[in-house]
């Protein structure tokens, strides 16, 4: 039982981080209205900015943070004239196009991450970030400071977007344009600034996942990015697109079935339990199990 | 055969069958990536009957075809008609199984791959001349088979799903039925392509099957155009030729010019270098030429 918990417990710390990323996945998916594959590999590089100012500055928590926040920031924007180019090449949303225009995008990522960075070999964090010290001990069972960060910082940034969803005037913008994009730009909603908004938006939550990734696995490698990008949109798929309160139950399960998976089968065997459920699952009901948004 | 030009002109065409098998379902908006897993499944398989079990390497190709084939259909009857990013999340999750069940399997030699398979025909030089017979056979049979699909009422039919499900409903096109059909016969060729490529290296890795396979399909195919078949036989030697040309440090970074390539294109040139307009223009050319020969010939006579 003991052990359980504990899975439980390392479950909900890293199903937080998937719900984040699926949160940022899907407020790109509704407001700007792409297909954002490659944001968990904009999460990663990230990752490698905050290691890089961590060494450059001997450690500067601080700076490796804001290096890491500012990165996520910057690519995003960056990438947001592209995607708003092939839509308008196309003359309406067209989702398939940004979602290939996206693992481009995550190609580039990758590679550079494999040749630029520490000589394509994995990083890791120094123990002030990530300190795998556990804070709590009772049996097997025990909790770490990234695993808590994580789960708080988790709950704290889902509430506060949800928050700047349904408690402020970009948030209703948002909504306005996830329900009806004609509608939206008939009252008014700038649609292109907005759009803008939600990248910005998205990549600061990028950034904050970087930071918590990197306390949570206390490493990271150019292939991380790819493998949580299939995770990310098959939880996004499983509980509907565009679906916020979906992903967070989708992202949340998610983590404990992961955590559950490793802590009873042995090697690679347990991320490929994950995906044969999510497999199932996407076979079974590929609308998702919430309903689509979209 | 030299070496270097066997691996050349054989590594071109996997990369063409490769990308023809996507193209295939692509003409219904499904992005297959199935397709990858499928070519290590079969690639995989075909090797361990030859080796373990002494099937002739034709049975083996064979086998390789029906057993894409089968993948193909079993998954084409729950997505044959899903939206697009399902199609590519049971793609890409089929590649990490695939590559997970491989690395756990001893029989096909786990992390460390498969290494040794025989040659064909009993010596390296006829094994490479059989191998790129082969290579060659498939191309011009499944370059004529796509060329006719392009031009029957199939393909039309696929051209109203790409472009607009809703008008292609009430035009009475069954998606359901063509998305089998276009997944099916994608998974079979990318199947048989699979355990050609084994051959070709004589030997097998999981790292032969990766996610940079899949991105190195997707700009073949949008950069040398999505639209018909023909960019992709255009830029498959292209995109594998003029690195090769470049010094090694350049190399390097191949990935990095083929992602700039995708994203480039896709904002400024979105249906690729070889459009169905150009495709078109050329064919009503060739069919003008050949009507003046006939013409030309008749009155000599």
């Amino acid at each position: 039982v003991q052990e359980l918990i504990a899975q439980v417990i390392n479950g909900l710390s890293l199903g937080s981080i998937y719900v984040l990323l699926v949160t940022g996945f899907n407020l790109l998916l509704l407001v700007a209205m792409i297909i954002h594959f490659s944001y968990p590999q904009v999460v990663v590089f990230s990752m490698y900015v905050t290691w890089l100012v961590l060494q450059l500055t001997g450690n500067n928590l601080a700076l490796g943070i804001a290096a890491g926040v500012a990165s996520s920031v910057i690519i995003n924007l960056l990438s947001a004239p592209l995607f708003q180019k092939v839509m308008s090449n196309r003359r309406e949303v067209d989702i398939n196009s940004t979602m290939v225009l996206s693992m481009g995008i995550g190609m580039i990522i990758t590679d550079v991450l494999s040749h630029s960075f520490n000589e394509g070999l994995p990083v890791a964090f120094p123990d002030s970030l990530s300190s795998i010290a556990p804070i709590v001990r009772v049996g097997l069972i025990s909790v770490q400071v990234g695993q808590v960060w994580s789960l708080a910082v988790g709950i704290v940034a889902v509430s506060a977007i949800f928050l700047i969803l349904y408690k402020t005037r970009p948030g209703r913008a948002f909504r306005a344009i996830a329900e009806d994009p004609d509608g939206a730009r008939l009252v008014g909603i700038p649609i292109l600034r907005t759009g803008l908004y939600s990248y910005g938006l998205s990549g600061v939550l990028g950034g904050v996942i970087a930071v918590l990734l990197a306390m949570l696995l206390g490493s990271a490698s150019p292939g991380l990015g790819e493998q949580v990008a299939h995770k990310v949109l098959a939880v996004s798929i499983i509980a509907g697109l565009g679906n916020l309160a979906g992903g967070l139950v989708v992202g949340l399960l998610l983590g404990i079935l992961e955590a559950i998976a490793q802590g009873y089968i042995s090697g690679s065997w347990s991320n490929a339990i994950a995906f044969v459920v999510m497999l199932v699952v996407v076979l079974a009901k590929p609308k998702g199990l919430f309903g689509s948004k979209l | 055969m030299p070496l270097s030009l066997y691996y050349f002109l054989s590594i071109t065409a996997v990369n063409i069958l490769l990308s023809w098998a996507m193209y295939l379902p692509y003409r219904v908006a499904h992005l297959h990536f199935i397709t990858v897993a499928n070519m290590a499944i079969s690639g995989y398989s075909a090797a361990w009957l030859v080796m373990a079990l002494h099937v002739p390497f034709g049975w083996a190709l064979l086998a390789g075809f029906a057993l894409g084939g089968g993948i193909g259909y079993l998954v084409s009857l729950f997505i044959g008609d899903a939206p697009t990013f399902a199609v590519v999340i049971v793609g890409f999750t089929f590649i990490f199984i695939t590559r997970t069940v491989i690395e756990n399997l001893n029989a096909v030699g786990g992390t460390m791959g498969m290494f040794g398979l025989p040659d064909i025909g009993g010596n390296p030089d006829a094994h490479r001349w059989i191998i790129m017979a082969i290579l060659a056979g498939l191309l011009l049979l499944v370059g004529f088979l796509l060329h006719r699909f392009d031009h029957s009422r199939l393909g039309r039919a696929a051209s109203a799903v790409f472009v607009d499900k809703d008008l292609a409903a009430s035009l009475g096109v069954d998606m359901r039925r063509l998305g089998m059909l276009l997944q099916t016969v994608s998974c079979t060729i990318a199947g048989g392509t699979g355990v050609l490529y084994g051959f070709i290296y004589r030997s097998l890795h999981v790292d032969f099957f990766t996610f940079e396979l899949v991105g190195i399909a997707m700009t073949i195919i949008f950069v040398g155009g999505y639209a018909t078949q023909w960019g992709t036989v255009v830029l498959a030697p292209i995109l594998y030729g003029v690195p090769l040309l470049l010094p090694p440090a350049v190399q390097e970074w191949r990935i990095v010019f083929y992602g700039a390539a995708l994203v480039l294109v896709l904002v400024l040139k979105p249906e690729g270098f070889i459009t169905r307009r150009f495709v078109v223009s050329i064919e009503s050319f060739l069919s003008v030429s050949r009507k003046k020969r006939n013409t030309l010939s008749r009155e000599d006579v």
